[in-house]
């Protein structure tokens, strides 16, 4: 990467204003899921358009766009947590994740949005009390900033290509 | 190899043919032997499908059993399986999961082979023991037969020609399920390593109780007319029609269980091969589930999804957003499925054995015409299964 690509996208290139607003989303989105709160996990994206997707890098390497989790509207996202509060509702075995988040780019795309590259892993716990890795991998996230942030697209991109369980909750 | 476990002359199983020993799903004896006699012995194994390697040179790594092989797409047009394994010392010649060349190159000792899996070349040959001739240095093949695209392959020479392996009664749902003619283009995979059993994997894919799924009454949708079809040599057909709910108040995006139905279908088909292969088409999904056993305890499950060469883009995209939120490990309608997996094989290590219950009118006979949603339509397989690996039966 030249120097000058990287100094327009590291996470200095941004106001800290900006940084700190991302900052929170970030934070709340997986402080909602570690919580296993839909509807918390809901308010992080844009009401008025957002995507959602999750996906193997294996198949985004290639442009094969099938994923674990595909909502491409925020119809599906608010699905999404009907899935799992209404519809999967006592037929799955409870497990506890952890994320844990590294930013590592973010740029202005223009007017107040933003693309940000977030490093996550996250850790899940079965009743058992055993912990290991459910996934690795990073955010590619558009992230709309006016006074509050909020997701128009995330795409959680999975190093681990063949994960240990099912999914329940979103990365 | 001749593996052996004491299970297998120890272990009497019962009179009864709905009555499975949980024994069986935690020997790791016996699991070294069903490897031998069933993933290497005489059984057809799917291994690919030809859009997963559309183009001369593409390329799938895969596994029959706990062997590694690669699926090539020569450049002469035919599909081919080898042992991925390096003629010289045995180093694996592809470790990607995917691509496509022409050449493949063994890293170790830079010796090279065609996409028809001929030896090209090998530095220093002059240098090798007497008599080394390229020819006999090629990829080892291993014998592969196609049904519409499918692509299966097997170890033993005593494996009956496909068709007649299959049976009549598969060949048309096989077909439909894979798009009338198997002209298909990959959509993507959604992979998963299940931590149970290769048996509890797939008694419990394909065949599942509608119980399971709260979705088909939320949806107030039922499973309308359906039946299931096992056949002696452990394969079962599953066919329903599917009676689409008028309006969908459940959901806020309807479209996910949109039923364009173009095509081969009635709504929902099932077909699960011997040993480990499911296959499905919901909807206007179509998804091969390619599986084998990683060890033991766990099954590694690679969902793939196709389309249609002839779909329009609408076609295509409604496709790809049905297979990646419908059916598979975190899908809507099967996420419960996969849930009782493992919980399946944690529960199998206890005395005893798993009792079928559903359709079970005389426990001493096999039923070849279960109803749509008996349990009975997985006892052929297990009769087979039984055979296959030498249990005895207990005469009362």
């Amino acid at each position: 990467m030249s120097d000058q690509v990287r100094s327009d996208t590291r996470l200095s290139s941004v106001s800290r204003d900006v940084r700190d607003q991302i900052a929170d989303l970030q934070a709340d989105y997986i402080a909602a899921l570690d919580s296993q709160d839909m509807k918390g996990w809901l308010a992080s994206f844009d009401e008025n358009n957002s995507s959602y997707f999750c996906r193997s890098k294996e198949n985004e390497d290639e442009g094969l766009e099938v994923g674990y989790m595909f909502d491409d509207c925020h119809e599906r996202i608010c699905d999404r947590v009907k899935f799992v509060d209404e519809i999967w509702a006592g037929t799955f075995e409870e497990y506890q994740t952890r994320h844990f988040l590294q930013p590592t780019r973010c740029k202005s795309l223009g007017e107040d949005l933003y693309s940000a590259q977030t490093n996550f892993t996250v850790m899940y716990t079965d009743d058992a009390g055993i912990t290991k890795v459910l996934a690795s991998g990073c955010y590619d996230d558009e992230i709309v900033v006016n006074g509050v942030a909020r997701l128009r697209s995330r795409k959680a991109v999975l190093d681990t290509n063949v994960v240990p369980r099912y999914m329940v909750y979103p990365i | 190899m001749n593996a052996h476990s004491d299970l297998v002359t120890s272990l009497e199983w019962p009179a009864n043919l709905n009555e499975i020993p949980k024994a069986v799903f935690d020997d790791p004896d016996l699991y070294k032997m069903e490897l031998e006699k069933i993933f290497y012995g005489p059984e057809w194994q799917v291994v690919a499908h030809r859009g997963e390697v559309p183009e001369k040179g593409d390329f799938k790594r895969f596994y029959i059993g706990e062997m590694p092989v690669l699926v090539i797409h020569g450049e002469d047009g035919q599909v081919r399986v080898f042992h991925n394994a390096c003629s010289h010392r045995g180093a694996l010649v592809e470790t990607k999961n995917r691509g496509s060349q022409l050449e493949f190159e063994c890293p170790y000792h830079r010796w090279l082979f065609s996409s028809t899996g001929e030896m090209i070349g090998c530095p220093n040959s002059n240098q090798f023991s007497p008599g080394f001739k390229k020819e006999n240095f090629g990829l080892r093949e291993i014998r592969t037969d196609e049904y519409c695209g499918l692509v299966f392959a097997t170890l033993s020479d005593d494996t009956p020609d496909l068709k007649e392996w299959m049976g009549e009664r598969m060949l048309d749902p096989l077909a439909r399920i894979l798009g009338g003619d198997g002209r298909l283009r990959l959509l993507g995979y959604q992979k998963v390593n299940y931590a149970c059993n290769w048996k509890a994997y797939v008694d419990n894919d394909g065949y599942h109780a509608p119980l399971l799924h709260p979705a088909f009454k939320l949806l107030n949708w039922q499973g309308g007319r359906g039946s299931q079809t096992p056949t002696e040599n452990g394969h079962i057909v599953f066919e329903a029609d599917l009676t689409m709910p008028d309006r969908v108040d459940l959901l806020d995006d309807p479209s996910l269980i949109d039923f364009k139905g173009t095509d081969t279908s009635n709504g929902s088909l099932v077909i699960s091969t011997f040993p480990i292969t499911v296959l499905t088409k919901h909807l206007d999904m179509l998804n091969v589930r390619f599986a084998f056993p990683r060890d033991n305890d766990h099954t590694e499950v690679h969902y793939a999804y196709f389309r249609h060469e002839d779909d329009d883009e609408e076609m295509a995209r409604h496709r790809l957003r049905q297979a990646s939120n419908l059916l598979g490990p975190s899908g809507m309608i099967s996420l419960e499925d996969a849930a009782i997996f493992t919980r399946i094989h944690h529960g199998n290590i206890s005395p005893g054995n798993a009792i079928f219950q559903k359709g079970v009118s005389d426990p001493r006979q096999l039923n070849f015409t279960p109803a749509q949603n008996d349990e009975t339509g997985n006892l052929p397989r297990w009769e087979y299964y039984r055979k296959l690996m030498g249990f005895r039966r207990a005469q009362s």
